[in-house]
């Protein structure tokens, strides 16, 4: 959160969670490199810095491909929100362990030549026209520069620094670096393959990444865009509101508000959470304060505001009752402006 | 000069340039732009290979936030707009080099003898 920035900051549920991910890793390297040679297929004899790259390179395809699902998959059920909550941690690790294969590759296939390593790797194979023998050492930079890159923007500096909507634009680079990987699978160790075992395992991570993203998506194509009658807009009827909770709107400008019941009394904030843009009205009500259920970050409903000694902030809109209609005003007032909660049984003057 | 050169080059000049934004930026303009970072030193360390890495990006925020050039609204605007074509290219990217990769393979479904795919200098 804001105050002072300090290096990395720890909490018991993030020891927690990198524990539990550390654990993961080892447990899953270990596997790999002495329980289960035989079943991986490995007809020919291997050096052992050829076993050590595939499993940190198996590891780190593993890793990304439960990070995609995480996002879409706390979209579609609640219930996975807190593997949501340090998932930057879980990317940090995983562009580690894909530096870690990247290593073990370079200095064991290009580490013996006059020609210098790095350029080694992109000057080895340069066939970009044809599929068969395509130069997955392309496709595998590609993915490390973009996990490298999504590792060393992290730091909540960098959400503040850049704001949220370029930060998140820019870590779409996953998507990207996703594909660059399973294509690096596909055309690279997929193309030897006698055991099926991986190629199964690829086109199952792929499927499930890219068919939960396509769920979620239509999930969110279901929330209807509110129109608007003069102009405010309509976000629900009063009887359809909950105490402690909140509706969420699509206004026609494209934003998101959510409208909260608290103690009666109605206050709408932008639904974006000034710190990843997470969907505060999905968020519980706990005396005045909304917690973003993505990484805790808290705003009092009637201003916008964090408690102190926090300093973030959120537009807020002005609400109104009219006809048991339950509307807001479009226009956003500027960040931590605080707004006089409206009587949800109210007269309609009374609310402007 | 050989291609490959040239990118390694290029990628080393782009990072000694880095180094130079991430000295500046680092000691003057981080004070100058956020409040929360005075007096915070530990963290800076961490935002180098950041600043190694995007420092054009680096450069505009700060020249926008310098210059306010940016206004309060566009920060609370969520890119969730871009899911659905970003779950649509990603589907499809996925399906593609799934098809492409597989289709390519000699020895999958059915084993087929194996042919040079590239002329070597080797006979």
């Amino acid at each position: 959160m804001s105050v002072k920035y300090i290096p990395v900051q720890w909490n018991r549920n993030k020891w927690l969670y990198n524990g539990v991910m550390l654990a993961g890793v080892v447990l899953f390297l270990w596997l790999f490199l002495y329980v289960t040679p035989g079943v991986l297929g490995h007809e020919r004899a291997i050096t052992p810095q050829t076993h050590n790259a595939r499993a940190f390179g198996a590891c780190a395809f593993m890793m990304l491909t439960v990070i995609l699902c995480i996002g879409p998959l706390a979209r579609l059920d609640r219930r996975f929100l807190p593997l949501l909550y340090n998932r930057r941690h879980f990317g940090v690790m995983t562009a580690f362990v894909a530096l870690t294969h990247a290593g073990y590759i370079v200095n064991w296939y290009f580490a013996f030549s006059a020609t210098p390593k790095f350029e080694a790797v992109l000057a080895a194979n340069t066939s970009f026209g044809q599929i068969a023998g395509f130069p997955i050492e392309a496709l595998g930079v590609f993915a490390l520069l973009c996990l490298l890159i999504l590792a060393a923007t992290s730091h909540d500096f960098w959400l503040k620094f850049l704001t949220p909507p370029v930060w998140k634009r820019l870590h779409y680079l996953i998507y990207a670096a996703y594909v660059a990987v399973v294509a690096h699978v596909t055309l690279g160790v997929l193309q030897d393959q006698q055991n099926h075992l991986l190629t199964v395992i690829v086109i199952a991570s792929a499927t499930c990444v890219g068919g939960l993203h396509l769920a979620a998506w239509r999930a969110d194509m279901r929330e209807a865009r509110l129109q608007a009658s003069g102009a405010w807009v309509t976000i629900g009827q009063a009887e359809q509101m909950r105490e402690g909770f909140a509706r969420i709107g699509l206004l026609p400008t494209g934003d998101r508000v959510a409208v909260f019941l608290m103690d009666g009394q109605l206050s709408a904030i932008s639904n974006a959470c000034a710190h990843q843009n997470g969907p505060l009205g999905e968020g519980k009500i706990i005396s005045c304060l909304v917690t973003c259920p993505w990484h805790g970050f808290q705003y009092d409903v009637r201003s916008g505001r964090s408690p102190a000694p926090f300093t973030e902030m959120v537009p807020t809109y002005r609400v109104r009752v009219q006809n048991g209609a339950v509307q807001v005003h479009p226009d956003a007032n500027p960040p931590g402006t605080y707004v006089d909660p409206v009587p949800l049984r109210a007269m309609p003057e009374a609310a402007l | 000069m050989e291609i490959a050169e040239v990118i390694i080059t290029f990628a080393r000049a782009w990072g000694w340039i880095g180094a130079a934004v991430a000295a500046v930026f680092l000691t003057i303009g981080l004070e100058r732009i956020d409040p929360d970072a005075r007096g915070a030193y530990a963290f800076r360390p961490l935002l180098i290979p950041g600043v190694l890495l995007l420092w054009p990006l680096v450069m505009w925020r700060w020249w926008q936030i310098e210059s306010s050039a940016t206004g309060w609204a566009a920060r609370y605007r969520p890119v969730r707009r871009a899911h659905g074509a970003a779950a649509i290219a990603l589907s499809a990217g996925l399906a593609l080099v799934l098809i492409a990769g597989l289709g390519a393979r000699q020895t999958w479904p059915g084993d087929v003898a194996p042919v040079q795919i590239s002329a070597g200098k080797n006979p």
